[in-house]
């Protein structure tokens, strides 16, 4: 079975898969809810031989060693597609038991969440995606270096080597900007992560309306950039995947205010409906190579993480909020988990009032913290939420992780999601 | 009206949050009926016999001082090789509790390199790998430098076993004219098989023993079921044999009797081994 995990950037994808092979291999207490479905059947797990696959593979124990140091680090972010692959044994029930166990094949590919926005361009023409990137970034200051030099553009514009390289350069600016800003719609992906490689001459591009030499070489780059992601995932490393794990950091995307908010919002729902889309392969035969001969994906999860940053109650919210910014259908999934888990619920009396907070030690300062960032909303909040602006959120430390390779990694809700996602295999 | 959102740091240092994580609790089936009723029927049989013994010693004695010492004498070795059975018994017990201490220890990382060292030093061929054992860091690779070191020439030497008791079944399968005696020669041999790849690893099982072992290779049989195919493949090697050829012109139960030995071998290796399966 073949999971995709994908999501914006820095929305915890590293993190998720290490929690996921970690708490695998350290057995039932680590995953309570698939210990229960499986009624004390045990389970065995081991890391496939990577064999002479091209994709690189998931680096487990380096993220363990990196959480259960003191003092602990963060796993660092991904920066290229890579394959984490599990045996699981899992020993059949009842008297079937005496046969051997059944097998899964468990392959997590982690996308980086850069590229993930590029789905929706391949729905796209040039002239569309100008439009939409044009009219997202006219709200950016950051961006107007950029904007200015597209609007002075001389109408008919030959195809300028250097006026695109000078094009590009400040295009590329303006989106690093926006995504130090915190928003998350910025597109081409592989400009601000780029592939393994030298960069292909199809990536210096930017978005640009009108008609001339410039343009129609823009829009031949921007078809060989549509096709190069068709290409990529048709691979067989990256493409077949049976069921997909979008992740958000929608806490994160609260704190950050409403733009970032409904650009975090905005992508989201774009991927989403790419990825409805990709179930009705007649119509969008460009998504084919991530549709199996039989049913495509068959499950997807929309995955609210950092979870563990809001108290027990309102997690809820946060998994229905996940839904609604998404568009999920009532077959997806929608979960709030935090793959690992950094705080402790308690209950913090604020201007006399008992509200339900978050506790934990903040990475840096060897003290512990108390937040209550605000109440989340379940669907995506109007202007009178931003009249109490979500607060920032601290970085926590992850809690303590044994020594050893299998030591457990505390979680919450992550159990439930791996439950959701191949409960039909066990 | 909720309060505004806000953060608080505390004052005081403080530890890293510590979630312990519980294990599952397994309810423990205890001592079964049938254990019991046969404990106790040796108890009664083992103490009563002792009682009348002491009061048979102690009139032997009131008629004659060297008789008593003679049926003492008479009594002590009696009970002695009761006892060293017994302890025998108890002795091939415990070794088949220690594979399953050893197993649990290499499915623990806190504990896997030294059950991985102790266990690879009692095996033969073990020796050769303390030193990459030493030196691997990734319990996936103590795991598999078990399997291609130690684990690998037991498994030569159980198939070996195996194929010597293959031939003979198949052989004495043609031979003998009857079903009953067959059944009866299949079954030593069978047993004789179980304990010789179980002394292979290093265990002496006794009666109980034996029977906890043939418990284990039921379980494990699953295993190799799906090793079929090999089975079949060292059955056309048998077959090349004159002696099994011939026995095989002359009774199709032969080639069925032999693969048994040799699937028993395979099985019983898998039972006395700490390893995981693999790839069987």
């Amino acid at each position: 079975m073949r999971i995709g995990v994908t999501g914006l950037a820095r929305a915890g994808k590293t993190a998720l898969l290490t929690s996921l092979a970690a708490n695998l291999q350290a057995g039932p207490g680590a995953l309570p809810a698939l210990a229960e479905r499986l009624r004390g059947r045990a389970w065995s797990v081991r890391t496939a031989p990577a064999g002479a696959d091209p994709v690189p593979r998931f680096d487990v124990a380096a993220h363990v060693r990196a959480l259960a140091s003191d003092p602990p680090a963060w796993p660092a972010r991904t920066d290229a597609v890579c394959l984490l692959a599990l045996d699981v044994d899992i020993a059949r029930p009842g008297l079937a038991g005496a046969l051997p166990p059944r097998q899964l094949r468990l392959e997590l590919l982690d996308y980086p969440g850069e590229w993930l926005v590029d789905l929706p361009m391949l729905g796209q023409s040039f002239e569309q995606w100008s439009a939409a990137t044009l009219a997202r970034l006219a709200r950016e200051a950051s961006a107007r270096p950029f904007l200015t030099f597209v609007a002075a553009l001389p109408a008919g514009c030959g195809p300028d080597e250097a006026i695109a390289a000078e094009g590009t350069a400040l295009y590329r600016a303006a989106i690093e900007a926006a995504r130090a800003a915190g928003l998350s719609m910025l597109q081409p992906g592989r400009m601000l992560m780029a592939a393994p490689g030298p960069e292909p001459p199809w990536v210096a591009l930017f978005p640009h309306t009108g008609s001339g030499g410039l343009h129609g070489l823009l829009a031949r780059r921007y078809e060989a950039y549509q096709a190069a992601v068709r290409r990529e995932l048709s691979e067989p490393g990256l493409g077949r995947l049976d069921r997909l794990i979008v992740l958000a950091d929608l806490l994160g995307a609260l704190s950050a205010g409403p733009a970032a908010f409904a650009d975090a919002a905005a992508a989201l729902g774009a991927v989403g409906r790419a990825l409805r889309a990709a179930r009705t392969p007649a119509w969008f035969a460009w998504l084919a190579p991530f549709i199996p001969a039989l049913g495509g994906i068959e499950r997807t999860a929309f995955v609210a993480s950092k979870a563990d940053h809001v108290a027990d109650r309102q997690r809820g919210n946060l998994a229905r909020l996940m839904g609604a910014v998404c568009g999920a259908d009532p077959d997806d999934g929608t979960f709030a988990i935090a793959a690992i888990r950094c705080t402790e619920d308690v209950v913090w009396t604020l201007d006399g009032h008992p509200v339900s907070a978050v506790r934990g030690r903040v990475m840096g300062e060897g003290k512990m913290g108390r937040s209550y960032p605000g109440e989340v909303p379940d669907t995506p909040p109007g202007p009178e939420f931003w009249a109490h602006p979500f607060l920032a959120l601290p970085v926590f430390e992850p809690a303590r992780i044994g020594a050893g390779a299998h030591a457990p990694v505390p979680q919450i809700g992550l159990d439930r999601l791996l439950l959701w996602l191949i409960g039909d295999k066990l | 009206m909720s309060p505004a959102p806000r953060f608080e740091l505390e004052e005081a240092p403080a530890a890293r949050l510590d979630f312990a994580i519980e294990e599952p609790r397994v309810p423990r089936l205890g001592v079964g009926s049938g254990a019991l009723l046969l404990g106790g029927v040796c108890v009664l049989l083992l103490g009563f016999a002792a009682l009348s013994a002491g009061n048979f010693i102690a009139a032997q004695f009131d008629r004659a001082p060297a008789l008593g010492w003679f049926t003492l004498a008479v009594a002590l070795l009696g009970f002695g090789l009761v006892a060293a059975a017994i302890w025998r018994e108890v002795s091939g017990l415990a070794a088949l509790d220690a594979v399953d201490a050893t197993r649990r220890a290499l499915a623990h990382p806190d504990t896997m390199r030294a059950a991985a060292l102790a266990w690879a030093a009692r095996m033969p061929d073990g020796a050769a790998v303390l030193p990459a054992l030493r030196g691997a860091n990734d319990p996936d690779a103590v795991i598999a430098l078990l399997r291609a070191g130690p684990g690998e020439a037991l498994q030569r030497e159980a198939r070996a076993l195996g194929r010597a008791a293959a031939i003979q079944a198949a052989t004495a399968t043609a031979a003998i004219p009857s079903p009953a005696l067959e059944s009866l020669l299949l079954a030593w041999r069978g047993t004789r098989l179980v304990r010789e790849v179980a002394a292979l690893h290093g265990m002496r099982p006794g009666l109980l023993g034996t029977l906890a072992l043939f418990r284990r290779v039921a379980v494990s049989a699953g295993f190799v079921l799906v090793a079929e195919a090999g089975t079949e493949a060292l059955i056309r090697t048998l077959g090349g044999l004159p002696l099994v050829a011939l026995a095989a012109e002359h009774a199709v139960g032969a080639t069925v009797a032999a693969r048994r030995m040799m699937v028993l071998a395979r099985v019983t290796a898998l039972a006395c081994s700490p390893l995981p399966p693999k790839g069987l």
